[in-house]
């Protein structure tokens, strides 16, 4: 079973998608803010994770860039309420960038596309 | 005294007191000396003023023409009377009375007895009295006695009259010398007196004509300055007569001498040297003195004398008048100096009032025009524009006069009745090219040197358009210059009063260009001080508009986020409970219409921000031509609803390494903004073309519509988010564009022309030179910023 790890601050975020990850077959992890997500990350064997950009204690770019260095073949999947012009700033390193939408279509679609290999 | 002697001598008396006329006196007295004396012939014999010559003067027989009859001084028995002064009584049968009387023959042949007495007081002689008697006189002491006392008597009227004659002959030419020097002394002008001298001088000597010849100081050239009565044909040139003058050590003698006229006749002249101070200043000629009898006769040194005196006074008038001609020029001169620096003065505190540009050129042709200024009939000024590198013609007037009170000053700044600019007999602004063989303001403004063309149409570098407006007159060309740079050029000309333009008229014109150009200058550079002081306020404003709009924008995309998380959370529940509701379950319908309206919500949320929409970018080699076809066609409909006319320019580009939808975008995004400009019909005008640019080529894309503009002002914030000048637009579409292009390593550029229409021009790098890696959707920039 693939194992992803889901990274929000917002509770209702991690829950919705848990829920409709769980329901795809995957095993998921979550965690509220970028120190959280970095000590999953470190503890469980992950086969892919959802960050949010924007969260407490440290921001997805910086988790994104250490996650990267440890595991560069980790993939990530950015998902963020900001509109994707952010993706300026330091978001080349994840693999997609998905402006988050309450259709999960999308997620769900690069979640399987990532996880595929 | 016996009582004939007396009544003799009483006779005597009576005569030499009677106003009779000298020569008539003479005849009297040798008619009364025969008749008195019973003597056959009594004749006089005067003496020459040579003392040389006896000539018979008077013959007791009042014979009508008197023969010519001459001994000289001490030949014959007249002659050796006058020489001895002794009364001489001979008989004919003496030896040789007959043969050195011989001349007496012809007049009263076979004479027997001649008397001689001389005619002389103490100190002269003037002739002699001579008795011709056919029979042998006997002259008693008695007789010869009487003889005497009345040749005693006739030397002493003889006396008389001579000093009469010579006082008379004194006053004469005292008199005429008194006129010439009223004449020189008078305020006439210098020809009149010259005038007056030749005619006055010809009249006293009765000379049939007479010229003044005058040294030209600066040619050295005579001329003939003034001319009376006959002049003989034929004579010598002045030049010839002017060398036959003897110059001896700085001194120049009188000549007289004979020509022969062009008939054969015979004339005669004399020259009297006008000199001053050791130099030839002209020449006094006399031509034929004229007899009673109207012949020709040499002028004798009485005459030469007087006219030397004429000379002397002529000279120093002339000089005088000379002097004071110069002197007059001179002040003349002054005087015009004076009044145009009071001109130009006044022109320049004028030109100090003001900074505005048509201001100053209003000024400036009417200063010069202006007839209580400079006064042209016409005036025209020329700047040089730099950027298109013309001339053009930017002010003219015609001569103006003002009402004589009104000072200079104020007559300048006047609202002049033809506004300032290219009113030139109503035509067009003349322009020229600035190049050597565009006629001759061009080269006034290359060459910064002024030209003065005395014949429009005749002078090879004037060119058509100005021979034409100048009509073939004289002008005057003068750079305007400032630190040796001509900024442009005056034109005057007197049309009109065809007034001769001078060398002391480039000269002020000169002074006047000095002047104006500063002005000129001057006020340019205010102008360009306060366009870039305009420039830096309008840049303040637009940052601080530009601050405003990016406040607003980072705003509202934090707002978007904040209302993004909870619209998916509701959203991502509702479609789950949908899910699990059944289809005919009341519930399922509610849901529906939460997860429809969040979609709605969210769909708005993603046009204002989201405008990539596809997060993902595909960076592809596309056909940049197509692209803006493709995007073309999107707007069509729109495009035809307003009666927009498309123009096309496609040049074939290599391929553009880009993401398609996004570039389309950028195109859809530019032709709506275009027909949004255009509701009213216009013309919407695509090029593409490939631009070299200093890091490599790129495919240009330019698109132009008829839209009027923005005001400049607003064109800083056209790519500003939110920033909009329409009613329902959302002010993100050119943001998005711009944002687009950025990325794509491109520029997007925007000219907007006030009252015409925006051109926007895309640039985006040629695939075989772009910097983005295949495969890869972004550029690789790093930022630790928190976002």
């Amino acid at each position: 079973m693939k194992r992803i790890l889901v990274a929000d601050d917002e509770m209702s975020i991690r829950l919705l998608y848990s829920e409709e990850l769980r329901e795809e077959g995957y095993e998921v992890f979550t965690a509220s803010n970028g120190k959280e997500a970095l000590e999953v990350v470190a503890k469980e064997p992950l086969d892919l994770i959802i960050l949010d950009i924007k969260m407490p204690e440290m921001s997805g770019i910086e988790v994104l860039r250490q996650i990267k260095e440890k595991y560069p073949n980790l993939p990530v999947l950015l998902s963020s309420a900001y509109s994707e012009y952010k993706q300026d700033f330091g978001t080349w390193a994840s693999e997609e960038y998905l402006v988050k939408s309450s259709d999960l279509e999308d997620l769900k679609s690069a979640v399987r596309k990532h996880l595929k290999d | 005294m016996s009582p004939n002697r007396l009544s003799f001598l009483t006779q005597l008396i009576d005569l030499f007191t009677s106003t009779v006329a000298y020569g008539e006196r003479l005849d009297n007295f040798v008619y009364l000396v025969a008749r008195n004396l019973k003597v056959d012939l009594t004749l006089f014999f005067g003496l020459d003023k040579n003392r040389a010559t006896l000539f018979l003067n008077a013959d007791s027989r009042r014979i009508g023409a008197r023969p010519r009859l001459e001994f000289p001084l001490g030949q014959g028995i007249v002659g050796e009377t006058a020489q001895k002064r002794i009364p001489i009584i001979v008989q004919a049968q003496q030896p040789g009375v007959k043969n050195s009387n011989q001349a007496l023959e012809t007049i009263f042949p076979d004479y027997q007895s001649l008397a001689c007495y001389p005619v002389a007081d103490d100190n002269f002689l003037y002739g002699v009295l001579l008795f011709i008697d056919k029979d042998q006189r006997n002259s008693n002491l008695h007789e010869q006695e009487t003889v005497l006392i009345a040749c005693r008597m006739l030397a002493g009227n003889i006396r008389q009259a001579l000093l009469h004659e010579e006082a008379k002959k004194r006053i004469a030419e005292l008199a005429v010398l008194f006129d010439v020097a009223k004449a020189v002394g008078s305020t006439m002008e210098l020809n009149a007196i010259l005038e007056r001298v030749v005619s006055i001088s010809a009249k006293v000597l009765n000379a049939r004509g007479a010229t003044l010849l005058i040294v030209d100081e600066v040619s050295q050239q005579i001329h003939v300055s003034s001319e009376y009565g006959t002049i003989p044909k034929g004579i010598p040139t002045s030049e010839t007569l002017a060398n036959k003058i003897p110059v001896a050590s700085g001194e120049f003698s009188s000549v007289t001498s004979e020509m022969t006229g062009s008939e054969g006749e015979k004339h005669y002249y004399a020259g009297i040297p006008l000199n001053l101070k050791g130099h030839l200043k002209g020449m006094l000629c006399l031509y034929d003195k004229m007899t009673p009898n109207h012949r020709f006769q040499q002028f004798d040194s009485e005459n030469i004398q007087l006219l030397q005196t004429l000379a002397g006074m002529a000279t120093s008038s002339i000089e005088n008048a000379l002097a004071f001609q110069q002197i007059e020029a001179l002040a003349a001169k002054n005087e015009r100096m004076v009044n145009v620096l009071t001109v130009l003065h006044d022109i320049s505190s004028v030109l100090m009032t003001t900074i505005d540009l048509n201001k100053i050129l209003t000024i400036l042709v009417r200063a010069l025009t202006l007839k209580n200024a400079m006064g042209y009939d016409r005036a025209m000024i020329f700047l040089v524009d730099k950027t298109r590198n013309l001339l053009v013609e930017e002010g003219y007037a015609f001569q103006q006069t003002t009402p004589p009170d009104l000072p200079l000053r104020q007559a300048l700044i006047m609202e002049p009745k033809i506004p300032p600019g290219p009113t030139y007999l109503g035509s067009e602004a003349i322009q020229v090219t600035l190049r050597g063989d565009q006629g001759i303001l061009a080269q006034t403004v290359l060459s910064r040197k002024a030209f003065h063309i005395l014949q429009a149409d005749k002078h090879p570098q004037v060119n058509q358009q100005i021979r034409e407006k100048l009509s073939g007159q004289e002008f005057v060309t003068v750079p305007l210059l400032v630190k040796e740079e001509a900024i442009g050029v005056i034109v005057i000309d007197n049309h009109h009063s065809n007034r001769p333009l001078k060398d002391e008229d480039m000269h002020f014109l000169t002074m006047f260009a000095n002047q104006a150009a500063l002005a000129i200058e001057n006020s340019r550079l205010v102008e360009t001080i306060e366009a870039s002081s305009r420039e830096l306020t309008l840049i303040r404003e637009r940052m601080l508009e530009s601050d405003r709009l990016a406040a607003m924008s980072s705003m509202a995309e934090g707002l978007a986020h904040e209302i993004r998380n909870p619209l998916v959370s509701i959203g991502g529940f509702a479609r789950r409970i949908s899910k699990q509701v059944a289809p005919e379950d009341s519930l399922k319908q509610y849901v529906d219409v939460i997860v429809d309206e969040v979609g709605r919500l969210e769909k708005i949320l993603r046009q204002m921000f989201d405008y990539t929409g596809d997060t993902l970018g595909y960076f592809q080699e596309h056909e940049i031509n197509k692209l803006v076809e493709d995007a073309l066609t999107l707007t069509q409909r729109d495009l035809e609803k307003y009666h927009i006319r498309v123009i096309k320019a496609y040049a074939e580009l290599p391929p553009v390494y880009c993401d398609e939808r996004q570039i389309k975008l950028v195109f859809y995004n530019i032709f709506q903004n275009a027909q949004q400009a255009m509701e009213n019909g216009g013309a919407l005008t695509i090029r593409t073309f490939p631009l070299e640019k200093s890091d490599g080529l790129y495919a240009a894309i330019s698109v132009s519509d008829t839209g009027g503009g923005i005001a400049p002002e607003l064109v800083y914030n056209i790519f500003n988010p939110f920033f909009t000048t329409k009613e329902q637009g959302t002010g993100l579409g050119l943001s998005i564009a711009q944002r687009i292009v950025s990325r794509h390593y491109g520029d997007i550029e925007i000219n907007n022309e006030l009252g015409k229409g925006i051109t926007f021009t895309v640039t985006l790098p040629i695939a075989k030179y772009c910097l983005i890696p295949p495969g890869k959707t972004s550029p690789a920039v790093t930022s630790s910023e928190e976002v």
